[in-house]
């Protein structure tokens, strides 16, 4: 996909801008807290239709403004094809608008994901630092995105959670509270499923992006779900461990009034490839490490867009290179070179920081949210 | 507060109805002939005063009990459970249905602090004890939303040790729909396909 123009009002510091985006990506230049990760941020948008930092949608309205609104104009590389996805909030009523050629969907899960964009930003390093639930936050974008069906299971899986939660937490008899193990059972197993499926299949491309940005070992990603699986096991399989976990917790979930396994416990484990033991680069890492292994799990999520969706991920990099050593900026430049990418927008301060596709990409700047080409 | 705003205000908490539909409704009844306009007040209050939960089953009746509990013809070995009392005549409309009925009065949501206790539930249990084995099937027609397929694993725990087949309506209905919004033959269609419960 092609993001061809972008109409942008009252998103935070952006003002109302109507851009038209050159087809190889732009490089953005500005000073610090110019907006120039604003800009960014309203364009992954349009991918999930929400901000990427994880900020609520009343913050992303302009100060003294009721209602933001983004516009994207995009193309089909292969057909040509145009679509305009646009999304609307008003901060009175809280209320979220999203259309696809005006249209607008019956679900919020039926449009996601129609920029193929992935974003890399400097608080990534906090999939790898931070606890779980950034990881689980981290697979549930990627396969809502890649995976039919598993936006509308981990919904229903949430739902039931929460209901479940509040019969054990009101102290309702386990007659009640097991009433909604069959859903949370049903939807818990889709879930670790294709989480596990997800892991399984993307984790050498994990290792071999690691290892070409540290220039030295590996590193792997391994899921460690919450309830035990044997190897290979199908969904049935995990459904049966998941109702006979849950049966045995029985006595420990009434006591703390929650559910305490299933996949909102689970975890992605990522260690260095250094021994056998391998250190879990979470507690041990360095900031080098934490920092190249976040590359590495964006890096595999651009994969999987190109490879579910057969299109050449739109990359949106906020000032990702600053960070990083020489060494590393020099391989992960040389990567991206590689690997086929679709259009560039990236961010950066300093003008000598842009030399990803040979340095062709033009160049607009950014001042007080004011884009100039 | 004037008349006007009054009634506005009334209309405007009916379910669908905003506040410029409601001034165009009450304009509306200004505009039309004081006959039709008493007549209508005489059917909501005749709504108020008669309508009743029926005795047995909980459906809207005039009577102790509904029209379907007080009809010798129906089919008194099978007993479909609904979460709502106008989910009654969603189903009574496929007319493909000749059992009775129990009103449930909503559904098990713990977020609302809706459990077993706050449900006409125990009267459901009860029925089906009282009929000494005459009860052969209860048909489970809560909607199919996470709370109402909790609520219907909830009822087939209690019920099939008492006696009864315990069957659920079809899948076709869509999820998280309300029975009043589906369409007659969709619901015939998931009755006639209705299923044992297996959890
Ligand atoms: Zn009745």
């Amino acid at each position: 996909m092609r993001l061809n123009g972008l109409a942008i009002r009252h998103f935070r510091n952006l003002g109302s801008q109507d851009l038209e985006l050159p087809s190889e990506g732009v490089a953005l230049i500005g000073d610090n807290a110019q907006g120039k990760s604003n800009f960014l941020e309203a364009i992954y948008y349009l991918e999930t239709f929400r901000s990427f930092r994880g900020a609520r949608d009343e913050q992303l309205v302009a100060f003294h403004e009721g209602v933001f609104r983004v516009a994207g104009t995009l193309q089909e590389r292969d057909t040509g094809r145009s679509m305009k996805v646009a999304a609307a909030f008003e901060k009175k009523g809280k209320r979220k608008k999203v259309s696809v050629d005006g249209a607008e969907p019956d679900r919020m899960g039926d449009v996601l994901g129609r920029l193929a964009a992935v974003i890399f930003s400097p608080a990534d390093v906090e999939l790898v630092s931070g606890g779980p639930r950034e990881r689980r936050r981290f697979l549930d974008i990627v396969l809502s995105l890649s995976e039919p069906g598993y936006l509308t299971a981990l919904q229903d899986y949430r739902k039931i959670l929460v209901r479940r939660n509040a019969s054990l937490k009101d102290g309702q008899p386990s007659s009640v509270v097991v009433a909604w193990d069959s859903g949370l059972v049903g939807s818990g197993a889709r879930v670790m499923r294709a989480r596990r499926d997800w892991i399984e299949q993307r984790c050498g491309a994990f290792r071999d992006y690691y290892q070409e940005v540290s220039g030295g070992i590996g590193a792997q990603m391994r899921y460690r779900p919450s309830v035990t699986l044997a190897d290979a096991a199908c969904k049935e399989d995990i459904a049966l461990a998941f109702r006979d976990i849950l049966a045995a917790s029985g006595e420990r979930e009434r006591r703390m009034g929650t559910t305490v396994v299933g996949p909102h416990r689970d975890d992605l484990l990522l260690r260095l490839e250094d021994d056998a033991e391998g250190l879990d680069l979470r507690a041990y890492g360095s900031g080098g490490q934490r920092r190249t292994a976040a590359l590495a799990l964006r890096l595999v999520e651009a994969r999987t867009i190109r490879e579910t969706r057969e299109r050449a991920p739109l990359i949106l990099l906020d000032d990702v290179f600053a960070e990083l050593d020489g060494g590393r900026r020099e391989r992960v430049l040389a990567l991206m070179e590689k690997e086929e990418m679709g259009q560039v927008v990236l961010t950066s301060p300093k003008e000598s920081d842009v030399k990803i596709r040979k340095d062709s990409l033009p160049r607009w700047r950014i001042e007080a949210g004011r884009i100039t080409a | 507060m004037s008349v006007i705003e009054r009634l506005t205000g009334d209309f405007a908490r009916l379910p669908g109805i905003g506040p410029k539909t409601a001034l165009r409704l009450v304009h509306h009844l200004m505009k039309g002939s004081k006959e039709d306009t008493r007549r209508l007040s005489r059917s909501l209050l005749d709504l108020s005063e008669r309508i009743r939960p029926c005795d047995v089953c909980g459906n809207f009746s005039e009577h102790e009990l509904c029209e379907v509990c007080s009809n010798p013809r129906r089919d008194g070995t099978v007993l479909c459970v609904v979460e709502e009392a106008y989910e009654v005549g969603a189903i009574e409309g496929t007319g493909q249905y000749r059992g009775l009925f129990h009103v449930l009065g909503g559904r098990l949501s713990p977020l609302d602090g809706v459990g077993p206790e706050e449900l006409n539930l125990a009267a459901l249990l009860e029925r089906i004890r009282r009929s000494e084995g005459e009860i052969e099937e209860i048909i489970i027609a809560t909607n199919a939303s996470v709370e109402g397929e909790a609520t219907a694993v909830y009822l087939d725990q209690e019920i099939r040790p008492m006696g009864p087949r315990v069957t659920r309506l079809a899948r076709g209905i869509p999820v998280g729909s309300d029975l009043e919004y589906v369409d007659g033959s969709t619901i015939a269609q998931a009755l006639a396909g209705r299923q044992e419960m297996s959890i």
